[in-house]
Order: structure tokens, then sequence, then C-alpha cells
């Protein structure tokens, strides 16, 4: 738990600090989120919808928008995915990136949803040319980098453990 | 387990919409936003000041890079030189943008108050920056930020040390304007693409050509007059339409901003003649 609120704080953070000089085109990926999917997948329901709730929360204070809109749909979609993890087969990294894309649509699409109680006032064919369809694209490639970065240190991990005189 | 699984997600929604709730009945998010703030603040200081200086790292690595065949000693010396220099051309545009910024300040009739940018959100959602000036410094919201320049936005969120700027492209964000030239009104909006509009201009007697520069129009007591907000690149015209708009390129390169101005005073004067001669 502990470990889950310091990289869920340390990732929204770095969302309105570090991430924003990363824009490609004007789309930025959605580090909270991607972070959010990644507990979701290994730890389930539980930790995916805690991870998605702080990491909404802190992005909503931070950015200065309506309070609890992004915590409502990253704590539904760790939730769902959660769930998904335990039903699906979402080890395969093939599912998992093209999951992550369809993930951060969907996301974007319930978040529009829930605005419109509150009258956002831009429509939802532009906020998908312009912001959730790059920025899903975006979060695909960089959970892709994210899962090669930890089959990487995976496998280095088990090279080591092989190597080792305890394991002679 | 199945129970407390769904009874930790119903809770975590109905908290959500409570707050939401509260928000929309004016009740605002009060002191539990405030607590996170505090506990993101600082975060965000650290957070800037690593990657400014992971950033002139890379940049001094990637010079480094450029000039790998020359022998050592010249490489060296060279290397020196080059960090030298880019810290004197760091400091000097620091200075630079310094300078104009105090500048603008002495010459504006009303009190100011400097910030500097600790955090920004461009996502396309909502488009803002996080300046380290907070309630602490007796900023309000509705206060108008702007560079030498021209606007940036206002401030929407005060947090005990710092503040939430909406930026001008934000698609909420709403500014009374006119045409510099022929003084013609109308209301610049922010869009999901991030470009900025000037809209609800009469079609009659409008007269606006590209090029035209806009300042705020003073209306509304948020924003004094005078304040330049863009130039028009194109006019879009729908014809039999009674309204149509022009798009504008914002004076302010919101992307490059890292210190502002913060408008704590009031004036009725035209401030247009205080930016005139920083362009």
């Amino acid at each position: 738990m502990r470990w889950l609120l310091l990289m869920t704080l340390g990732g929204s953070v770095a969302q309105t600090s570090v991430v924003q000089s990363l824009s490609v085109g004007g789309a930025t990926p959605d580090l909270p989120f991607i972070m959010t999917v990644f507990w979701a997948l290994r730890r389930g329901p539980e930790a995916g919808c805690v991870a998605g709730f702080f990491a909404g929360l802190l992005q909503d204070v931070a950015a200065g928008g309506l309070v609890g809109v992004q915590a409502l749909t990253k704590a539904l979609a760790g939730f769902v995915l959660g769930l998904a993890g335990g039903r699906l087969w979402v080890a395969n990294p093939l599912v998992q990136v093209p999951g992550l894309v369809a993930l951060t649509i969907a996301e974007g699409v319930l978040r529009f949803g829930l605005l419109q109680l509150f009258h956002f006032p831009a429509g939802l064919g532009a906020l998908m040319m312009d912001v959730i369809l790059p920025q899903a694209l975006y979060n695909g490639v960089l959970g892709a980098a994210c899962i090669v970065a930890m089959f990487t240190v995976e496998t280095a991990r088990a090279y080591v453990a092989f190597r080792s005189p305890r394991a002679r | 387990m199945k129970f407390r699984r769904y009874g930790l997600l119903i809770a975590v929604l109905l908290v959500c919409l409570v707050l939401l709730t509260v928000q929309t009945r004016g009740g605002g998010t009060g002191r539990a936003a405030d607590v996170l703030s505090i506990l993101t603040t600082p975060a965000q200081i650290v957070m800037t000041k690593v990657h400014r200086s992971a950033v002139s790292l890379w940049v001094g690595y990637r010079e480094w890079r450029t000039s790998w065949s020359e022998n050592d000693q010249l490489r060296a010396e060279n290397e020196r030189l080059r960090v030298h220099s880019l810290q004197v051309a760091e400091t000097r545009e620091e200075n630079d943008r310094l300078r104009r910024l105090l500048g603008l300040r002495q010459r504006l009739p009303m009190t100011t108050l400097t910030g500097e940018v600790i955090a920004r959100e461009g996502g396309g959602w909502v488009r803002s920056l996080t300046v380290n000036r907070g309630a602490g410094e007796g900023i309000a919201t509705q206060t108008p930020v702007i560079v030498p320049d021209g606007l940036v936005g206002r401030v929407v969120r005060v947090r005990p040390g710092a503040s939430v700027v909406q930026l001008l492209n934000d698609p909420a964000s709403t500014v009374g304007a006119m045409v510099q030239r022929t003084r013609t009104p109308g209301l610049v909006e922010g869009d999901p693409g991030g470009s900025v509009r000037f809209k609800y201009m009469a079609r009659d007697g409008a007269g606006i050509i590209v090029g035209d520069i806009l300042v705020t129009s003073g209306q509304g007591n948020v924003f004094p007059k005078g304040l330049p907000v863009g130039r028009v690149i194109a006019i879009e015209d729908r014809g039999s339409a009674l309204f149509h708009f022009a798009v504008l390129a914002p004076v302010v390169d919101f992307a490059r901003v890292e210190e502002v101005l913060l408008l704590t005073g009031q004036t009725t004067q035209d401030l247009a003649g205080h930016f005139a001669r920083e362009s």
C-alpha cells in the first residue's frame, strides 16, 4: 500500500512537471493512468481502484479542474481492468498494449460523459481527434516501452539468479 | 472477499460523486484539496528543478557528442567552453526575461506580483500552469496573469503555496476582447485542439482582417483593458451566418512561459501602450 501511494504521488507529480516536455504534436502520455493499469494487472481490482482514485484525485487538484472527475473514471478503469486481468489473457504484451490504447479511449469517453453533466463546452468529435486518440496512441507506445523494460529487468534478474553460486 | 471488493469500488465512487456534488453547489473542494496541494506543491518544485537540471545535462552531453572527432585536448577545452557558454547564455536569457518582466512591472499603473511556473497541464482537457504564489501572498481567483508579450490567463484555483492558472487556450476559457484597430468587440475562446478563436463579433462592420491585433476589452471587470491577446491568422466566413469567427495566434507561447506577473491590483486605464513598447 505504501509503495502504491508513493508511486501514485510520484507519477502524478511527474505528469504535471516532467511529462509535459515529452509532448509530441501536442499529445502527452497519461503516466498516472499507465501506472493505474499496471497496478490493476499486477495486484487486482482493489489496488487498481485505489491507485486510479488517488492518481485521478491528484491530477484533478493539480490541473485545477473539477475535483473527482478523473478520480472516478480512473478508479473505475483500474477496478474493471483488475477484474478483467483475472479472466482474460492479459499477460500477453500483444493484448496489453492494444488494451491500454482501448482503455485510454474508454476512459476518455467516460470522462467526457461525466463532464457533460457539468456542461463541459467542447464536443466529443474534437476531443477525440485532438486529445483522446493521440493520448491513447502515446500511452500505447509508452506502455510497450514499459513492458520491454520490465521484461529486460526480469530476464536480467533471472540470469543473475541462475549464475549465482547459491543456485548451483 | 467479493463483498469487500465491490464495497471498495462503491465507496470510491461515492466519494467522487460527493466531491463533485459539493463543487457544483458552490462549496468548493476546500481544505481537502489544500491538504493535497501541500503534499504535491513541494514535490512539483523539486521535480521541476531536477528535470531542468537533467535537460541541461542532456544538452551538454549532446553538444559533447558533436565534437567527438577532435583531439582530446581540444575536445576538453571545447567542452569546458561550451558548458561555460551554455551557462552564460542561459543566465543571459533568464536575465533578459526577468529584465523585461521587471520593466513591465514598473510601467504598469497597478500592483503586481511576480511568480515562477512550477507545473504545467497541457493534455487538452485542461490547459493550465501552476505558479508558486498562493493564498499566503494574497492571490485571489480571477487574478489576471500576464507576461511581457501579453495575456497568459487567469487564476482559477488558489492553494496555500501555489495557484493554478487557466490558460487562454483552455477549452473552458472565455475572455472579453476587441480588435485593436477597429474596436470591434467579441469573445476569445480556447478549443480542445489548442487554438484560440475570436467569436461573436457582429458580421456587419466588423472589418477584421488577417494580421489584426486583439486586446482585452476590459468589460466584465476581470481583465484590465488593453492586454494583448493574439493576432488574427485566419477568418472563417460561414456565408449567410449572422456571426463568423477568426482564428488567432496567441501573442504568448504558453509552452515557454517560465516567469509571470500576477495583476493583484486594479486599474481602469488602457494598458495597450505599455505592451506596444515591448513589441
